[in-house]
């Protein structure tokens, strides 16, 4: 009887992703560890910083679930704040700017779906060059430094308050209802995970699975151009290597959140709770004066133990 | 007593076959009762409900014909100047062996291949099909038999993918109409399968079952079926049959693909054959009999395998499992090969037969039990098993034999490294006389050693991996489905090649789906059914209708 | 038995795809110097194409060990990350120790452990060789940057420093190095069974397993080859440096990458050669090298060799799909 009771109980506890269990313990042993971390302040500050991050890895997480990757990301992301602070500086406008960043973000994230769904290169090599040529991009536009004497107006955007509410956090929340809604409710949503898991049988069924793919990076690099708007409100200026990497953070928090590499498997809120796991790990570090080369090795060696978690659940599968 | 499932695998030219086809042809006139079950009446409703049949253009032309269709690939004629009419409510057969051209032809139907020549005419109307969009403004539907289902979406999705209904909001679908339709379509079928269920956790027969689902759901008028019953249980296929009755009564005309000869006679309205990408013949099964099938599909007289002697001198023991059990679903397996023997290993596809053949070679974990080859204990995985002479001659080819783009010379060699250069300094030269020994042993027929095996035939590849596996000087072969994909010639000559074998004191294990091919060429077989072992049939005992019994599952 | 014996080799001359690979790739690398010798005046002395030779060098050491790992179908991100590791702890090493033949074995040491971990986490955790390397790279650069702390370590012993910019005969020692490897990689990818296995596994890694091919212990071996080849490059690159920061191998795997691509090496698996990677990496120096004749900022490098490498692949897949369907 106890061992049935067990095992109920165990398979209840099998439902609850892993990646809740993981944030749960960082925030236990954070707030045991520094007084400054179970803070009204210091919690919110971990969502707001989580927010630019949330931006990139919602996209990510369709991508990989097309059995897809995007390291490009985080340069393309730093290519539109690049985009945005020279063109604002140009004409004088924010709104110009902003829409040239748009623009920007969307023709890379078009451009890698091109270059994935119409020559077929694999995702890893066509985002590792279009990585260096949005990398390229930026030292170019900037000649290697800063992009400073932004408009004041532009710091709204990150440390502003919407109704109450820090507006980068008002920004997410609305993404991520628009990729929610867009994954579960749209055809669109409905052909990500068959881009990964049967590629064949879309195009059996007469979707043009080409332009399915390209739309889905186009989102990516969309976002990132939204997401250029709040790192440059950040930190009120541009820069080139601002967020080289970010790809790196994103493509954890997806893979911690439980979405797979393989087959089309994923979920969205899982991505969210992955997000704010990565945003406590970081937040948590830097308050025990971590480095942050200490911080990208504490995330590379969750992403390792998420996945062999994984790897024994599909073996016992 | 004989179900369908019983007189799936019979052969030509066995007397008890020859009976129960005689049995089946009666069925089909509806002078016996057919062993399925009855169609309720409700269930009947479901295809009435069914978009009447739409009739444009001349009412008495075929609801589709072929012309002279015509489909070239480099190096290959796949389909010749192939015509045929499709009439409604009829279940149009389709044979030939494998790469006569019925996966083409399909292929044409479905709009994945555009035919090079030739003219498809719709009700009399000529039509183009450039795309999958236009086959199913048709009403063409086909079910591969490589599954188009999306593992991480549910059974409703699957079923309307690509054809979601638009939701109330611009761009949205509408995801209750998706599930209702789901349900309303596999109720037609009969099936209580749930449709918000994601298809990786179906079984095979499930999967196949939301397949025809999504097919009828296109309101398809014209249905292709590419061997569907190759993985369905008797029931499974009692009801896909009855099914396919209902469709053909409410005027859905039925394009069915098989190897199985009862299938074939039980079924079919019309026969049409087709060999080396031409029309052979179309027939009405009154006119023909399997053994003339057989014939008109293989273009020559077959000859009977060439059944092997009985003067077997059985040796050492090659092979010793017991109590073999494991994750990919096999349990406590005992089986035991001795030197100069060839034992069989039967049983319905999926009953588990490949993954003993892999626990076997280590390919596969092991939970349980105990392997040993010429007596000694064997734990390790496919490398250890290759050093100590044990052989696996692989169920794909392509998959799991051979690397395609690699030369002829380059897989024959390439499991024998070890032994041929045990200082693991590579002599290119050495490497390819042994090659060009073995294709000259074999009788390969490739223009050189150099040559990419993709570009080798069927028969051709199969003799490389058998090359390969005698350069590692193999003396335990498993051989998984040796002769599945290639011709009757290629056929004669790998069994010449394992008679060979084992009298050289070879031990040979070999699965086969071909009764006819268990029965002639092994000396005894192993049954086996859902996993375990259902019985031993010594050389006596060895029939078809001994191993169906044993092989079939009991209700 | 004794057919073996008896049947004698016949094998007709046929260009093998390899051969035309090269040629077409040798062809390329005339075109850019006639190009290049045109623009620029300074191009075609002896003095610049030595240097292009050197930096060539470097580039193969990287990419000589990555191709092994790309011939198995498998891929590794983690290069540039592997290099800036074993380039700081060899000179913090050579620094305390005064011994450069320590510093060897230190970096060395720490690329085969790099590369082991890579192998362990793509044979036993199984997890995709892109993604575990890639979480590598983020590791082992957290890894330089917390060792080195900001700091960097300069002057090293002359004997050392002739590794990277010492001359004999007056060809730079590195390009003595990169034919000796040029060689020995020939040997051990085409004259060893060790070879033939890993294009055996690239080519069809289900089929190399069921073929007797121990393809774990392969694919641990060439990730292990390919952090020590990495190990080896830092050493090289720390002697012509002359010092070491944490940011030293940040910009290397793009290049790296390029190299390999440039080469004719299939990322799928199971086609090219060493010594295509040779001239990929020659091709990428060449037309860094026209860019610097051309006083073009070398903010421009990563646009271009992203460039390079995108059509590189491209092409590849072009010449590849057509050559299928013959």
């Amino acid at each position: 009887m106890s061992e049935g009771a067990l095992a109920q109980g165990m398979s209840v506890l099998g439902r609850v992703p892993g990646v809740a269990f993981v944030l749960v313990a960082l925030i236990a042993v954070f707030a045991s560890m520094s007084p400054g971390f179970s803070t009204a302040p210091n919690l919110t500050n971990i969502l707001v910083q989580s927010s630019i991050l949330l931006l990139l890895a919602l996209p990510m997480t369709f991508i990989i679930m097309t059995e897809g990757l995007d390291l490009s990301i985080g340069a393309v992301l730093t290519l539109g704040s690049v985009v945005l602070a020279a063109v604002a500086l140009a004409t004088g406008s924010l709104t110009v700017g902003f829409i040239a960043a748009l623009a920007i973000g969307l023709a890379f994230g078009l451009l890698n779906g091109w270059l994935i769904a119409w020559l077929d290169i694999p995702p890893f090599v066509t985002t590792l060059g279009t990585l260096g040529v949005a990398q390229g991009l930026c030292l170019v536009i900037t000649d290697g430094t800063s992009i400073v004497g932004l408009p004041s107006g532009l710091q709204f955007f990150y440390s502003g308050y919407f109704l109450g509410i820090p507006f980068p956090l008002v920004i997410a929340a609305i993404a991520y209802a628009v990729m929610h809604g867009i994954l579960y409710h749209t055809r669109l949503g409905t052909y990500v995970p068959a881009l990964g898991g049967n590629r064949e049988a879309l195009r059996h069924a007469g979707v043009n699975d080409r332009v399915v793919l390209a739309v889905i990076y186009g989102i990516g690099g969309l976002m990132a151009g939204i997401a250029a708007l709040l790192l440059t409100s950040r930190i009120s200026s541009a820069h080139p290597t601002a967020a080289i990497g970010m790809e790196f953070d994103a493509i954890a928090a997806v893979a911690v959140g439980g979405t797979q590499f393989e087959r089309g498997e994923g979920w969205l809120l899982g991505t969210l709770l992955g997000v704010i796991t990565i945003g406590v790990l970081r937040n948590g570090l830097n308050l025990l004066a971590m480095p942050s080369s200490i911080q990208v090795i504490c995330v590379g060696l969750l992403v390792i133990v998420a996945l062999f978690f994984d790897g024994m659940r599909k073996a016992q599968e | 007593m004989w179900t369908a499932r019983s007189t799936l695998k019979f052969y030509v030219g066995k007397k008890r076959g020859r009976r129960s086809d005689d049995h089946l042809h009666e069925y089909r006139r509806g002078v016996a009762v057919p062993p399925f079950a009855i169609c309720p009446v409700e269930r009947m409703v479901g295809v009435t409900t069914m978009a009447p049949l739409k009739v444009d253009g001349d009412a008495r032309a075929p609801l589709l014909e072929l012309r002279g269709i015509c489909k070239t690939f480099p190096g290959v004629r796949a389909l010749d100047n192939v015509s045929f009419p499709i009439w409604p409510g009829e279940i149009h057969m389709l044979c030939g062996e494998n790469g006569a051209g019925k996966s083409s032809l399909m292929k044409v139907l479905c709009g994945a291949y555009v035919a090079d020549e030739g003219e498809l005419f719709h009700h009399g109307e000529k039509i183009e099909i450039k795309s999958t969009l236009d086959a199913r403004k048709f009403g063409i539907a086909v079910i591969f038999q490589e599954f188009s289902l999306v593992p991480y979406l549910s059974v409703a999705q699957n079923i309307y993918l690509g054809r979601e209904f638009p939701g109330k909001v611009l761009g949205t679908i509408d995801r209750q109409k998706i599930r209702s339709e789901a349900q309303r379509v596999l109720g037609m079928i009969g099936s209580d399968i749930d449709i918000d269920a994601p298809v990786h956790t179906l079984g095979v027969a499930q999967q196949q079952i939301v397949e025809i689902a999504k097919a009828l759901s296109q309101n398809a008028r014209i249905l292709v079926m590419d061997e569907p019953t190759s993985a369905l249980s008797d029931t499974e296929t009692e009801h896909l049959f009855g099914m396919m009755r209902r469709l053909k009564a409410a005027g859905v005309a039925i394009v069915y693909i098989s190897h199985r000869m009862a299938e074939v006679f039980l079924l079919g309205d019309r026969i049409t054959i087709l060999r080396d990408g031409k029309k052979v013949a179309t027939l009405l099964p009154d006119e023909t009999s399997p053994g003339d099938l057989v014939q008109k599909m293989v273009g020559r007289k077959v000859d009977a395998i060439h059944r092997r002697g009985a003067n077997i001198k059985a040796g050492e023991v090659a092979l010793d499992v017991k109590g073999l059990s494991g994750p990919s679903g096999i349990s406590d397996i005992h089986l035991n090969v001795r030197a100069g023997e060839i034992v069989g290993l039967c049983g319905l596809v999926g009953s588990g037969r490949t993954e003993v053949a892999r626990a076997i070679f280590g390919a596969d974990r092991v939970t349980a039990g105990e392997v040993t080859f010429f007596g000694k204990r064997f734990t390790g995985g496919p490398d250890e098993a290759t050093r100590r002479g044990v052989a696996l001659i692989p169920e794909s080819r392509k998959l799991q034999g051979l690397a395609l783009i690699r030369s002829v010379g380059d897989n024959i060699v390439v499991a024998a490294l070890d032994r041929l250069f045990p200082s693991h300094v590579f002599h290119p030269g050495k490497a390819g006389k042994v090659a060009q020994a073995m294709i000259k042993k074999l009788r390969i027929s490739t223009p050189s050693a150099r040559r990419a095996v993709q570009v080798l035939s069927g028969g051709n590849q199969q003799k490389v991996v058998i090359g390969k596996w005698l350069t590692a000087d193999a003396r335990l072969f498993i051989f998984d489905e040796p002769t599945r994909g290639i011709d009757v010639g290629a056929k004669a000559e790998i069994f010449a090649l394992m008679y060979d074998l084992v009298e050289n004191g070879a031990a040979i294990l070999m699965i086969s789906s071909e009764l006819s091919e268990i029965v002639n060429v092994c000396d005894r077989a192993y049954v086996m059914r859902e996993g375990i072992i259902a019985g031993e049939l010594s050389r006596e005992r060895l029939s078809e209708e001994n191993i169906l019994q044993l092989g079939m599952h009991h209700e | 038995m004794s057919q073996i014996e008896a049947a004698a080799p016949k094998f007709k001359l046929t260009v093998s795809r390899d051969l035309t690979d090269v040629a077409y790739r040798l062809l390329a690398v005339a075109l850019i110097c006639i190009a290049l010798s045109l623009v620029s005046d300074a191009f075609l002395t002896a003095n610049n194409l030595l240097n292009v030779l050197r930096q060539a060098s470097l580039v193969f050491f990287m990419a000589s060990g990555l191709t092994l790992v790309i011939l198995t179908g498998k891929i590794d991100l983690s290069i540039g990350a592997t290099v800036g590791l074993s380039a700081c702890v060899a000179a913090t090493v050579i620094k305390s120790t005064g011994s450069p033949w320590l510093g060897a074995a230190a970096a060395i040491g720490v690329g085969s452990i790099v590369g082991l971990g890579n192998g362990l986490m793509v044979t036993k955790l199984r997890i995709p060789s892109f993604i575990a390397t890639y979480g590598m790279l983020w590791v082992a650069q957290g890894a330089t940057y917390y060792y080195m702390s900001g700091q960097s370590v300069y002057g090293f012993p002359t004997g050392f420093r002739a590794l990277g910019s010492g001359y004999l005969f007056g060809i730079p020692i590195p390009i003595y190095l990169m034919v000796a490897f040029l060689v020995i990689g020939y040997f051990f990818t085409k004259r060893t069974t060790y070879g033939q296995q890993i294009y055996a596994i690239g080519a069809n890694t289900v089929a190399a397993r069921l073929s007797g091919i121990p393809v774990n212990s392969r694919l641990n071996l060439v990730f292990v080859l390919s952090g020590a080849m990495a190990g080896l490059a830092s050493l090289i690159y720390l002697a012509r440096l002359n010092s070491a920061e944490g940011d030293i191998g940040e910009t290397l795997t793009l290049p790296t990458i390029a190299a390999v691509v440039i080469g004719g090496t299939s990322l799928f698996g199971g086609v090219g050669s060493l010594f295509g990677t040779f001239i990929g990496g020659l091709i990428l120096t060449l037309i860094l090298n026209g860019m610097n004749l051309l006083n073009l900022n070398a903010n421009w490098q990563p646009l271009v060799t992203g460039l390079i490498v995108l059509l590189a692949v491209w092409l590849d897949m072009k010449t590849r799909s057509k050559t299928d369907s013959n």
